[in-house]
């Protein structure tokens, strides 16, 4: 995880105890002290799960301490990836705005397409969204409960 | 030789299919150094019981014009009575099984192991919803239960990882776990038909039964993500924690919407996840098989990715797996 920190005391030890407070087991301290206001931190650190990660990430952001890269096992965390999933049901008398719109709050809808063979019957909508690679399962999770609130199918793409 | 004795409990599609090929393959496991002789044939009226061992011929004969009754041997014992009754060193469990309670394999399953007997079966039922108790019986009972055919009809998977992939760690196992959605969907994307079309048209070519159910709520694909999350990944997992949904909402529609955007649909049994749903998959990735095949991806840590398809139902097919077994569980007797 890289971040960049005030070069104020104290500053450094305030990083670090939401990792160890959430269960982090930490390997690692980088610091580089260059003339822009930030002294750039480069840790790196052992957690159980992405849900450790997670916790640690909102401590961090709460804390005001600015993260600039997370990489889990050589991949971005940050990266984007595009998923594609189809939806069935009354997709557009359920309110559509509202549904891309939640979506919108975790990743990013950048397609969609509808099909709607008549005003009364069921209509199919393939969405595709850009997401962080660490939010993925979280947007999944989030689609699964629209789904079920307004009472739609969900097919998802493969996901690895 | 090596004499083996056998019990066979089921005598419809699957245990006649596998008389079939061990009545078909009796001088190839003759030079093979095997002889099975079959003393018991248990079907749900009664059973047929020998001593000397039954001719298949003479039953799959009788099987055929449903005539088992005229057997010389048959008699109206139910298959628990011959279970306690008759010795045997392998019981061939081939009966289907009901979804919720796992009978009348479980009880089989039980009786058999208790009574010393291996038991090797097609059922998964019993396998997916007892799979602790019933493994524990048989290392209490030093003995082998083997289950190879309950999932991906021919298509090794068990076995293959017990036999080839044992350096491996498993890390993720998905894929197409049933043959008549795979047929119903694929279907709906060569003929461009409804769901409900494509069914009809399942049933009349005897792919789908008459109450679909099952199959497409995904109830059966289920069953064989427990069986493997538990086998493969050596999870805990019962049939309660698997998340279900079937392919009964895909309209037609949907699938065209698919196509278009380089997709189809598929059930997807994904094993890690502990899910059963319809998937988008890329048309040229290796799980897009049509009509009736299975198709499972395994990927584990030392071979990698591993795409294996085959036909997850027939007799025929399913006689090859109980055959893996059998064999195995031989050299244990």
């Amino acid at each position: 995880m890289e971040m960049g920190l005030k070069d104020v005391p104290g500053s450094l030890l305030r990083s670090l105890e939401p990792i160890s407070k959430h269960g982090g087991n930490i390997i690692s301290v980088l610091h580089h002290r260059s003339e822009a206001d930030d002294v750039k931190v480069k840790l790196v650190f052992q957690i159980k799960d992405l849900k450790s990660l997670q916790l640690i990430e909102k401590s961090l952001k709460q804390g005001a301490i600015k993260i600039s890269d997370i990489i889990v096992e050589g991949r971005r965390y940050y990266e984007k990836k595009t998923i594609s999933f189809i939806l069935i049901g009354h997709v557009i008398d359920s309110d559509i705005r509202d549904t891309i719109d939640r979506i919108n709050n975790i990743g990013c809808v950048s397609d969609v397409d509808v099909v709607m063979p008549d005003p009364s019957a069921k209509s199919s909508v393939l969405m595709k969204a850009d997401i962080d690679n660490g939010d993925i399962d979280n947007v999944v999770d989030l689609i699964k409960d629209i789904c079920e609130e307004k009472k739609l199918a969900f097919i998802c793409c493969l996901l690895k | 030789m090596k004499k083996i004795s056998l019990i066979i409990v089921g005598f419809g599609v699957i245990g006649a299919g596998f008389a079939r090929i061990l009545h078909e393959k009796k001088d190839y496991l003759r030079d093979l150094g095997l002889e099975y002789k079959v003393v018991a044939v248990c079907e749900k009226e009664g059973s047929i019981i020998s001593d000397e061992g039954i001719d298949l011929g003479d039953v799959l004969r009788l099987a055929d014009g449903k005539k088992l009754a005229q057997h010389s041997g048959w008699t109206k014992k139910k298959s628990m009575q011959v279970l306690d009754e008759v010795k045997a060193d392998i019981v061939l469990e081939l009966t289907p099984g009901d979804v919720k309670r796992g009978e009348p394999g479980y009880g089989h399953i039980k009786k058999a192991l208790s009574g010393g007997m291996h038991v090797v079966t097609s059922n998964k039922s019993p396998i997916a919803l007892h799979y602790g108790e019933l493994k524990r019986l048989a290392e209490e009972n030093n003995l082998k239960l083997r289950y190879e055919a309950a999932v991906g009809g021919a298509i090794p998977l068990l076995n293959l990882r017990d036999k080839c992939l044992k350096i491996n760690e498993i890390k993720s196992v998905y894929g197409i776990l049933n043959g008549t959605t795979n047929y119903v969907l694929s279907k709906m994307v060569e003929e461009g038909i409804s769901l409900e079309n494509a069914l009809d048209e399942a049933r009349e070519l005897g792919i789908a039964e008459s109450d679909p159910s099952y199959d497409i709520d995904g109830l059966d694909t289920a069953l064989k993500v427990v069986i493997l999350a538990n086998n493969l990944l050596g999870r805990d997992v019962s049939f309660e924690d698997i998340r279900v949904q079937g392919i009964r909402d895909i309209t037609s529609e949907a699938v065209q919407l698919a196509i278009k955007h380089g997709y189809v649909i598929k059930l997807i049994g994904d094993v890690g996840r502990g899910e059963v749903s319809p998937r988008l998959i890329p048309v040229e990735h290796p799980l897009n098989v049509s009509g009736s095949l299975n198709a499972v991806l395994l990927d584990s840590d030392v071979a990698g990715e591993l795409t294996l398809i085959g036909y997850g139902a027939g007799a025929r097919q399913t006689a090859s797996s109980i055959f893996s077994d059998l064999t195995e569980v031989t050299q244990f007797v």
